[in-house]
């Protein structure tokens, strides 16, 4: 009874900032700002996992999330001197359209689930020890398991690192294949003023 | 007061209408950011709101099956790798053209 009654309140507590660290997050014009109330979202977001009662997930969230995904576009955001460089100042334009666009997604997609049949009650409060399941799961060579997803996943993450690195990399050596050349000088070199400029050579003049 | 409460649990629906309100944030931020990094921000947005559908539908539907749950870990594994990606093309752009507004990238306009 009370447990329910604190899973209502937190439900909709949660669910109240999640929606308004979201909107700072798209209209925030401050990046760095946008960054933390991104890294707010996604703490909700682990809290909701544990309403659903998704113990395991609210963990990888947590981790995956927080710990990498949020710090490491904070890194970038630095890197790129984006908040000095672009305040993101998009035109009233493009705002209403955007606007437009999105409002008409949530309106339709918001009558259409009001009229279907998923008015269910709540849901059943057994608990349920999910991460265990999901480990068997992971892991079964079965008809149901997951095993080959997951090893698919595996690769992708070594091809994405690899990707990362050699996209991301400062001085490609000319005699090795698959480099992007991404110090070579570009059209968007010349208008800088001459201190920062990248010498023919592709060594840094500074 | 606690009797209410308790009677008014959130139900299905109020659950997928929380992820539909944080998919069209997400939608608008796509559609009205100019620089890349924010973009990216508001597409992560989107691939949580995603992710928590898929939860949602596999506590109240079937609640004793996982796949759900497996469905939104590899949601995050694949935001992960997209992230890293995408950061990575963003310091080497930065690198050649110094800047990431992504109304100046229009080098493949005929």
């Amino acid at each position: 009874m009370i447990e329910r009654a604190m899973i209502t309140i937190l439900f909709y507590g949660f669910a109240a900032a999640a929606i308004l660290l979201a909107l700072a997050v798209t209209t925030s014009r401050n990046l760095l700002r946008a960054a933390v109330c991104l890294m707010g979202v996604l703490l909700i977001q682990a809290a909701f996992y544990l309403l659903l009662s998704a113990d395991f997930l609210a963990g990888v969230q947590v981790l995956v999330y927080v710990g990498g995904i949020v710090v490491v576009i904070a890194f970038v955001v630095t890197l790129t001197r984006s908040s000095q460089l672009l305040m993101d100042h998009p035109s009233p334009l493009r705002m209403s359209l955007a606007f437009a666009a999105s409002a008409g997604f949530a309106v339709v997609s918001i009558a259409s689930l009001w009229v279907s049949a998923l008015h269910q009650p709540g849901m059943s409060h057994s608990k349920v020890d999910s991460t265990k399941a999901i480990g068997m799961a992971l892991l079964d060579t079965g008809k149901t398991g997951y095993v080959l997803p997951f090893e698919v996943v595996s690769v992708l993450l070594l091809a994405a690192v690899i990707g990362g690195i050699v996209i991301a990399r400062k001085t490609p050596p000319p005699s090795q294949p698959f480099t992007t050349g991404g110090d070579k000088p570009g059209e968007a070199d010349v208008t800088l003023p001459k201190s920062q400029r990248i010498s023919k050579d592709g060594r840094d003049s500074r | 007061m606690i009797q209410y409460l308790a009677e008014h649990g959130p139900g299905l629906i109020h659950w997928l209408i929380l992820s539909n309100v944080l998919f069209a944030i997400g939608i608008y931020g796509l559609l009205s950011r100019r620089n890349a990094i924010g973009i990216l921000m508001s597409v992560e947005l989107m691939l949580n709101s995603a992710a928590m559908n898929a939860v949602v539908f596999n506590r109240f539907l079937t609640p004793r099956a996982v796949d759900g749950e497996i469905l939104a870990l590899f949601v995050i594994a694949v935001a992960a790798a997209e992230a890293v990606v995408a950061l990575a093309i963003f310091v080497a752009l930065f690198r050649n053209r110094s800047s990431i507004d992504v109304n100046r990238m229009d080098s493949l306009k005929g």
